[in-house]
């Protein structure tokens, strides 16, 4: 199984971690170099982890945990006006990416309000493109008990619900966090940043059961072993669009145009397989990517057992 | 010091709020504007009410208290004495004559085109226009976006809004009626 870690050192000598890393099968997934200061997110096999720590201390470089790394996370609120925007959706957003997670943050159309507030089905598909959602909904009891709840019930991804009035539990979320409501500044307060804490131990307690589900029917290949054939693409290498390729659990998001390129996705050789026989390609719902959801062994195994009969 | 008056069925909400409007305030700097304020929230009816008393800031000054005024060819030259009002007084005159006619020549000196002085000698500003917009903005701000229906009352110092999401009922503007002619009568104050 791939853990993926962020390693935080300088440029000297970096060649001989890129070396290592790649000795050992495991993939860069970024890198970022501010002058001569090199910060690496990196998938490595479990058991090689102490290899690369000692290598990391002997450049005088740290290996940091990333427990949200090769996740992208969707932080939805009610609407984009300013009464929930930026504080506090853009915090949590901001305070995932520090434990290596992609965010984005979204508005419902219609998400305001209590007896009036919806959720589209196109809404509802874009949300499940990611690999979890968290839910603001505001600061009134009533108004989450009975009518919000609504908004994330049929969601397909696991669904965190960060609400302000205290309350034990919620239907249909994997996870609830307590005490955060509308907020008109920066959540900088100890107290705040305590509760900002408590939202990504949840996330990532959701991710982690996430992770523990795929590994009981694994995946085909680990999405980094996909990245690392995707990135040789000309598309690829030529997409201007920050992070061409992000990881999800379950597989990537390629961030060039579906109906352009899903032809060539498709030949994209893994491990001898192509990219079509082992996944699934489709177009994203929110501007021109493409969504590759990677199949399990036993689903891949199957069908090409199930091709050989005569 | 701002006094909170809290009504309602949720305490969090209601404390939330206050805070909430506690930071609007401080955020757009009209804190010590802000007098008394009344705030009814129940979430299971759907109502909000928000009643707010603002301090006297004096009364209105006529134009001739602020500035110079000297007939000229064509119109009126004003020489601006109290810079603080500067800006409401140029306001006024956009307003009033439009743009064309109102040219600011300098930072403190302002040319009227075709008015008389008589006329511009009987303006008056009133100080807490301004104020009462800025405290407009901050109840809209804190208002939930969700509750679309409004109503508001308002007079010299008091602004009342009542908010609700499908239809407005008679019980919640007599509520709101009343709210706001408490506000004026300063009725429940120490």
């Amino acid at each position: 199984m791939y853990e993926v870690l962020m390693f935080d050192g300088g440029v000297h000598k970096l060649e001989e971690m890129l070396d290592l890393i790649e000795d050992i099968g495991g993939f860069v997934l970024q890198r970022i170099q501010v002058q001569v200061m090199v910060t690496l997110t990196i998938a490595i096999p479990e058991e090689d982890r102490p290899l690369i720590e000692r290598k990391a201390a002997e450049l005088g470089g740290k290996i940091i945990e990333v427990p949200l790394a090769g996740t992208e996370i969707a932080v939805v609120g009610p609407t984009l006006g300013r009464h929930h925007m930026p504080h506090p959706i853009c915090d949590i957003a901001e305070h995932l990416r520090r434990y290596g997670a992609i965010t984005i943050v979204m508005g419902l159309a219609r998400g305001r309000g209590r007896k009036t507030c919806q959720i589209s089905a196109a809404e509802k598909a874009i949300i499940e493109e990611y690999d979890a959602a968290i839910f603001m909904l505001g600061n009134f009891k009533e108004c989450v008990t009975h009518e919000k709840i609504n908004l994330y019930k049929d969601i397909q991804v696991p669904v965190v619900v960060v609400i302000g009035p205290e309350l034990d539990s919620l239907p249909d979320c994997e996870a609830l966090v307590c005490g955060v409501g509308r907020k008109v500044e920066r959540m900088r307060r100890s107290e705040e940043i305590a509760k900002l804490e408590e939202i990504a131990d949840r996330v990532k307690e959701v991710v982690d059961r996430r992770r523990k589900e795929i590994e009981e029917d694994p995946l085909f290949v680990h999405p980094s072993e996909v990245k690392d054939a995707l990135e040789d693409l000309d598309a690829v290498q030529e997409c201007l669009r920050p992070s061409p390729v992000v990881l999800h659990v379950d597989g990537l998001r390629v961030k060039i145009p579906y109906k352009d390129h899903v032809r060539e996705l498709e030949e994209v050789e893994v491990y001898g397989h192509k990219l079509k026989d082992i996944a699934t390609i489709s177009d994203c719902r929110l501007g021109d990517s493409t969504i590759i959801r990677i199949r399990t062994k036993a689903e891949v195994e199957g069908k090409v057992l199930g091709c050989d009969r005569p | 010091m701002v006094k909170f008056e809290l009504e309602g069925t949720e305490r969090y909400a209601l404390e939330s709020y206050q805070w909430l409007l506690e930071r609007i305030l401080i955020d757009m700097g009209i804190t010590t504007m802000v007098e008394r304020v009344r705030l009814i929230i129940r979430p299971d009816q759907t109502l909000f009410i928000i009643s707010m008393r603002i301090k006297q800031a004096g009364s209105k000054r006529p134009v001739s208290d602020i500035a110079d005024m000297e007939a000229q060819e064509g119109g009126t030259f004003i020489t601006i004495k109290d810079e603080s009002y500067a800006p409401r007084l140029l306001a006024s005159l956009w307003r009033m004559y439009g743009r064309e006619r109102v040219q600011q020549l300098t930072r403190l000196e302002i040319f009227v085109d075709g008015v008389p002085v008589e006329e511009l000698s009987d303006l008056k500003l009133d100080p807490e226009e301004e104020v009462r917009s800025q405290l407009l903005d901050a109840m809209w701000r804190l208002l939930p976006e969700g509750l679309k229906v409004r109503n508001e009352y308002y007079n010299d110092n008091v602004m009342t809004i009542v908010a609700t999401e499908h239809g407005m009922t008679v019980d919640f503007l007599a509520e709101a009626q009343k709210v706001h002619s408490s506000m004026v009568q300063g009725k429940g104050e120490d």
